[in-house]
């Protein structure tokens, strides 16, 4: 019996053993010679002409980065033009070239366009590209030149209703030449005949892409477009390899992955386990000798976005985001030798409104008339506009520094600039017809907040809406049953501290699984936060969000609902949005920049004067990082924020002294 | 057992049918607004949303839907994922996970198994000493402390004491693959010395052991030969369904250390509305309990010769 037991012992620990070890590199898409410990080149030194450069504070540049995602953020797709969303499009700018690049300033640069132009006011783009590009497979052989074809493919395929399921399109379609009309052709065709058709095909010869040869791509659009050349950094005008698009049916084209997909970004994508892991490899064929790229980039999936500050005590990521509570307890403690790696990232692209709800409804259905009045009325939207101190808020979003969270304008700060460098938002606010202050009261005070004049506009407010309104009027604000109830509740503290509950009184009220179909649909919110982050570089995408009577105004139409408000009964507001439209219309028809972005700036300026919209927060977080973030790509358009290209990293964690140093040579060097 | 194993192969099918048809239905009563991204949500407007649904075949009466669907079954059709790998068959993502959870699974089936039969015995034959309240107290600690506390205990512990790595890698398997297995095992480990440790001490009372006693049998071949052999019975018939089960995967440890295996797959897929990859998975599962269960039956037989599978319900 002894005997036999440990048999069957020696069996189970044997079989336990062989499943343990076996299988090792086959959980995902990994290619032969990839850069798995045993075959990779761990010799260091970047084989690209330029070198990284030499970190400052005592560590080596790092060869192979290790940076985490969220699982939930998996991407879905590897074609680029099939996707919008940028799960995919921020690993995907690794593995294909644009026509142009943005640089850490937000700057537009050569890519695989070496000049491009304009000769009419924006209404013809000529690229002219250089002829060094290859597409390489995951294994870096070449398979094929880069050619203009590959953008003429790439428009194509978004543009024809059945191939591209209509991601990517609504851009090509309202803006270049005879692109609607054969979207709505291929809508009509049989899918069969029109998934055969190329942009060889006669149908295809009408819209507004034109390839003299095959360096040269010439764009037609349907108006003068002069901020056009910032669409080259969005998915919509990557290029799709003319040659693998032939070889391969629509559905296998979509179905793509990182051993079939062909390459000619800065890396190849050698290993993509999902929810586990993805592997960047360096690509040694990419056409940018002079850049600086790492050996490898692994992007490791994690649970949630609490659990990279283990990771990185352990040392398996090379930065980390720290959570709320995290931060707090390192900066409480004055001690904790983590004090002084702590530092903020750049503000995101996301500029947060408050977007009122102007027709809002009961839970049963029935009209919100309190709501609706008061929020018809200007005084009551400036005293929110004045009363609002969100200091507590932001102080939860970044202690360091919590006042350059502050948002006063709609559109975003350092997006776009006049030709002397002024920031398109600084302008606005030189038009404001009641002047922010420079600087709030007090280290603590927001610019914006003036307690006194929300005060006088409250009592303005309940004057003239004697009658009209019952006060305090409810605000009801939703957020998702189970989260987000800490930060409501100090939102409920900001909007009641200063205006008081005879005025207003701030429910928090919750949504269970969908805020479209609980909230927005039914139009229960009082406000919504709403942060737009720009397709493009011009200003007009952030204003045609809310426009009034105009088809296609995303926010109109589903947050602040103003097509319905009923004229008869709040003609006023109706009448000022009606007029920002208009001025925002007008301004769409200035071609020449400095003049174009004044016309808008006056538009915005009139938008904030009579407090349509709130404007309240930008964001950003805390971190630990062994990556200087002011090397990093930066621009608040596109999909190219996410290029591992021309980053300067050490193995040593960044202090916050290395930090200001940053910023510094960064300022210096706009 | 030839009509046993027919009547139970009819009813399998049928209960998978019928799971498969109201994980169906459950899919179709969700809001069509889930079929798009926030995106297309944003971009697209209704009618072009509409045209998008039609070609879906999403407009379509939900009867007609689910004759093709069945149809598609038919074909062993499982249909392409839309959302977490667009375009993909959905049994080749499938299989792609399965592989690692089954081995994450099996591994700590086998390590639990061995460690907590012998655990239950060392329990059963030193039964109110010190080891049997060592165990017990593990047993207690396992079974009340919340898994993700327990979890977090192992994955501290491990990464920062052991230095282990605490994200699964492809890249280094084996060192990788050690603290989920611990996370998965600990329960069971619990599980088996619990019960093995019951049945055994149960089985010790009984006339056949008093017997072995009073004629002389060494306590160690009375414990082995007959009290283990008999306790392990009912403990057999769930066994073949936990290994099977494995491949279904452990949502909280999969996500916990990052592993690439089946248990987030649905959730991932019910998050993104992936209608085709959950109604795969959701069948897989039923099949795999169904397998199971039916083999837990088998096993139970084989183990215990006096026990017969039968068709009328004459033994079972």
């Amino acid at each position: 019996m002894k005997k036999k037991t440990t048999r069957i012992l020696a069996m189970l620990l044997a079989a336990l053993m062989v499943l343990s070890a076996c299988g090792g590199n086959n959980d995902g898409n990994t290619t032969p010679g990839d850069d798995s410990p045993s075959n990779s080149d761990t010799t260091g030194g970047n084989t690209q002409t330029g070198t990284p450069p030499a970190p400052t504070n005592g560590g080596d540049p790092i060869d192979e980065l290790v940076v985490w995602e969220v699982s939930s953020n998996e991407m879905e797709t590897f074609l680029m033009a099939h996707s919008e969303s940028s799960r995919d499009l921020d690993v995907l700018a690794n593995n294909y070239s644009a026509l142009l690049e943005i640089d850490n300033y937000g700057h537009l640069n050569p890519a695989v366009a070496k000049e491009w132009g304009t000769e009419d006011e924006g209404k013809t783009w000529t690229f002219k590209l250089r002829d060094d590009v290859t597409w390489v497979d995951v294994n870096g052989n070449e398979m094929d030149k880069t050619t203009a074809r590959d953008w003429q493919t790439a428009m194509e395929w978004i543009l024809n209703y059945h191939k591209n399921d209509s991601k990517n399109v609504s851009m090509l379609r309202n803006l270049i030449e005879g692109a609607e009309e054969y979207y709505e052709l291929t809508q009509e065709m049989d899918p069969a005949a029109a998934q055969a058709l190329t942009y060889e095909s006669p149908e295809f010869a009408n819209v507004g892409i034109e390839v003299p040869d095959d360096y040269t791509i010439i764009y037609h659009c349907k108006v003068n477009c002069p901020y056009f050349a910032t669409l080259a950094t969005s998915a919509a005008l990557y290029p799709i390899p003319a040659g693998l698009a032939a070889q391969k049916s629509v559905e296998d084209l979509i179905a793509i992955d990182n051993t079939t997909m062909w390459y000619n970004g800065p890396y190849r994508m050698t290993e993509y386990v999902m929810n586990n892991s993805k592997t960047q490899t360096r690509n040694e064929s990419y056409w940018d000798k002079d850049c600086s790229l790492f050996d490898s980039v692994r992007v490791v999936m994690i649970e949630d976005g609490n659990m990279d500050d283990m990771y990185w005590e352990t040392g398996e990521v090379d930065q980390t985001q720290l959570a709320s509570a995290t931060s707090q307890t390192i900066l409480d403690n004055p001690s904790d030798p983590r004090n002084e790696l702590v530092v903020s990232t750049r503000l995101r692209k996301y500029s947060y409104q408050h977007m009122f709800n102007y027709a809002k409804n009961k839970a049963d259905g029935t009209p919100d008339t309190d709501w609706n009045n008061a929020i018809a009325n200007e005084a009551f939207r400036k005293s929110l506009y004045w009363g609002l101190n969100y200091y507590t808020t932001w102080y939860r979003g970044n202690r360091l520094d919590p006042m350059v969270l502050e948002n006063l304008a709609y559109t975003m700060k350092n997006f776009v600039y006049f030709s002397d460098g002024t920031d398109y938002t600084d302008r606005v606010l030189s038009y404001l017809s009641e002047p922010i202050p420079a600087a709030g009261k007090d280290e603590t005070t927001p610019r914006r907040f003036d307690a006194e004049k929300a005060l006088a506009y409250k009592e303005q407010a309940m004057k003239e809406l004697e009658g009209k309104v019952n006060f305090p009027v409810n605000v009801d604000y939703y957020v998702k049953a189970g989260s987000s109830l800490d930060g409501a509740l100090v939102y409920k503290e900001n909007w009641e501290e200063t205006l008081g509950t005879d005025y207003i009184v701030f429910n928090i009220c919750e949504y269970v699984n969908s805020n479209t179909q609980e909230v927005y649909d039914p139009q229960l919110q009082s406000f919504t936060d709403n942060g737009w982050g720009a397709d493009y570089g011009d200003v007009e995408n952030f204003h045609d969000q809310i426009l009034y009577g105009v088809d296609g105004a995303f926010y109109s139409e589903r947050y602040s609902n103003i097509n319905q408000i009923d004229e008869s009964v709040n003609p006023e507001v109706v009448a000022l949005w009606k007029e920002y439209t208009d001025m925002v219309l007008e301004a769409k028809q200035v071609y020449d920049l400095d003049e174009r972005y004044d016309a808008f700036a006056k538009a915005e300026a009139f938008l904030l004067d009579h407090a349509l919209v709130i404007p309240y927060n930008y964001s950003n977080y805390l971190q630990m990082t062994k990556i200087n973030d002011y090397t990093k790509k930066y621009a608040f358009y596109g999909c190219q924020n996410g290029m591992y290209k021309n980053w300067e990293t050490s193995t040593e964690a960044y202090t916050a002294e290395d930090y200001a140093r940053f910023i510094e040579e960064y300022e210096a060097g706009k | 057992m030839f009509k046993y194993t027919v009547k139970r192969l009819l009813q399998s099918l049928l209960t998978v049918l019928i799971v498969v048809t109201v994980v169906f239905l459950l899919m179709r009563l969700l809001p069509n607004d889930n079929y798009f991204t926030e995106d297309q949500q944003m971009k697209l407007n209704i009618e072009e949303r509409t045209e998008l649904l039609r070609q879906a075949g999403l407009l379509d009466p939900i009867p007609i839907q689910l004759f093709r669907y069945y149809g598609q079954l038919l074909r062993l059709d499982f249909g392409t994922s839309r959302r977490i790998q667009t375009g993909v068959a959905v049994m080749k993502i499938i299989e792609s996970k399965f592989t690692v959870s089954m081995r994450l699974g099996l591994t700590s089936m086998a390590i639990s198994l061995v460690i907590g039969v012998l655990l239950g015995v060392l329990q059963a034959r030193r039964k109110d000493r010190l080891p049997d309240h060592i165990v017990t107290a593990y047993t207690i600690f396992v079974n009340s402390v919340p898994h993700l506390v327990s979890y977090s205990l192992i994955l501290v512990f491990g990464a920062r004491v052991l230095q282990l790595p605490s994200m699964y890698s492809t890249r280094n398997v084996g060192k990788s693959i050690i603290l989920p297995i611990a996370c998965l095992a600990m329960g069971s480990i619990a599980h088996y010395a619990l019960w093995t440790r019951r049945y055994m001490v149960d089985e010790s009372t009984k006339d056949y052991i008093k017997l072995a006693r009073i004629k002389g049998m060494a306590q160690k071949d009375i414990m082995l030969k007959h009290v283990l052999k008999n306790a392990f019975v009912p403990l057999v018939q769930y066994i073949p369904a936990s290994i099977i089960m494995t491949v279904g995967g452990s949502l909280l440890v999969e996500r916990f250390f990052s592993v690439p295996g089946m248990g987030t797959l649905m959730t991932d897929a019910i998050n993104r509305y992936d209608t085709e990859v959950v109604q795969t998975c959701v069948m897989i599962y039923a099949a795999l309990g169904i397998i199971g269960v039916f083999l837990g039956d088998i096993a139970m037989m084989i183990v215990d010769p006096r026990i017969k599978l039968a068709g009328g319900g004459e033994t079972r």
